[in-house]
């Protein structure tokens, strides 16, 4: 983002970015940017609290009124209130991650995601807006998709013009999506955290990822093994195995 | 999810630590007062509107997401999976703050909006991104704009 900065600037566009981590943005030095103390993928704070947004992009924005640069780097003075884990808040009715044989995970896979329709339904209803869509697949195809590559497969691409592993990765995506989502409905307010702990730990379609990416990294197909290895799983919920 | 000290520490290190092009110059572009200021942003989400091209891989160039974009029309295709999602999911301004942005145009905090705002995908190679980012600069400039609010995730 740095980078982008230092382009914009050279062709003469005033710029101000949002640094998420402090300290690569030292290293690249940009002409003015305001470090906030939020997760990754969370620059303008909380959802669905306009005021924090606007402070945020306020504070950002104020960055241009300094008369002397470059380089500014302030920070931002509140943190996000929805990193906080939400008491009310209960994972969604759906399998559970008991299934150890490949068969049985892309069943529980499949069947979670049917399980969660209704919650997913009620997300789209609460929210007018849902991030699936990815894949260009139904949900209940992706899901189809996934399993077969969970079974051991390697199905073909249904989709002209992407790869079957570029598809594979972009159906999980969508998994994931429609899960989070439809785990997010209703009033309570759950934080990352929560929603990570539960499909991750708890869920079937998380038992079945964390099996897709195993079997993935066995594969003699390096763009599957590049896949399986950094865009199934993130980093911090790998599990360690022997 | 994922602070930078949330994530294990060789890829907390690994981010912290990207590698990043050294620039010999400092730019420093200074405009008129912020009420009078024509304001795009650019992400590096991923961002791309349903039914174009998402990227695939780490693709250096960028997609248009013109102003009238809907939120339900808005979707990520970011290579990464170490970075929270679901703020994205329930609220768009959380990474996109078009409507944020639209509020202060409108109290006259800011100039305008401009008609077209922008995403890359961050974790593509900087230096693969810079004839794209230059070409955005005629775009931008073509649409008056002025200024532009980087937005990572």
């Amino acid at each position: 983002m740095g980078a982008l900065g230092h382009y914009l600037e050279e062709e003469g566009i005033a710029t101000v970015g949002i640094s998420l981590i402090r300290p690569q943005t030292e290293n690249t030095k940009p002409p003015r940017a305001l470090w906030v103390p939020f997760e990754l993928g969370r620059p303008f704070g909380p959802p669905a609290d306009p005021g924090f947004q606007r402070r945020v992009l306020l504070a950002a924005l104020r960055l241009l009124e300094h008369e002397r640069g470059p380089v500014i780097i302030e920070d931002f003075p509140g943190d996000d209130p929805r990193a906080q884990p939400h008491s009310a808040w209960q994972p969604p009715v759906s399998a559970t991650a008991a299934a150890k044989d490949a068969r049985a995970l892309a069943e529980g896979l499949e069947d979670g995601i049917s399980r969660l329709e209704d919650s997913h339904r009620g997300w789209v209803e609460q929210n007018h807006r849902t991030t699936v869509g990815l894949s260009g697949l139904k949900i209940s195809e992706a899901a189809r998709y996934v399993a077969e590559w969970v079974r051991g497969k390697s199905p073909p691409s249904p989709r002209e013009g992407y790869s079957a592993p570029l598809l594979m990765r972009f159906a999980v995506d969508d998994l994931k999506a429609f899960c989070l989502e439809a785990a997010a409905a209703g009033t309570a307010r759950p934080s990352s955290r929560q929603l990570g702990d539960w499909f991750w730990e708890e869920s079937a379609i998380g038992a079945a990822l964390h099996a897709l990416r195993e079997r993935c990294l066995a594969s003699e197909d390096e763009r599957v093994k590049l896949i399986a290895g950094n865009f199934i799983v993130p980093a911090a919920r790998v599990r360690i195995t022997n | 999810m994922a602070r930078l000290t949330d994530l294990p520490p060789a890829q907390a290190k690994r981010l912290a630590e990207a590698e990043c092009p050294n620039f010999d110059m400092r730019p420093w572009v200074t405009g008129p007062a912020l009420s009078r200021r024509r304001v795009a942003i650019v992400s590096s989400a991923g961002l791309f509107v349903r039914g174009e091209v998402p990227f695939r891989g780490r693709d250096a160039d960028y997609r248009a997401i013109p102003s009238e974009t809907q939120p339900d029309q808005l979707l990520t295709s970011h290579i990464s999976v170490n970075f929270d999602r679901t703020g994205l999911q329930e609220d768009w301004n959380v990474v996109f703050p078009l409507d944020r942005l639209k509020e202060l145009a409108g109290e006259g905090t800011v100039g305008s909006v401009a008609a077209t705002h922008y995403s890359f995908m961050g974790a593509s190679d900087p230096l693969e991104m810079e004839p794209h980012a230059r070409q955005l600069a005629s775009r931008l400039k073509n649409d008056r704009v002025d200024t532009v609010i980087l937005a990572p995730v």
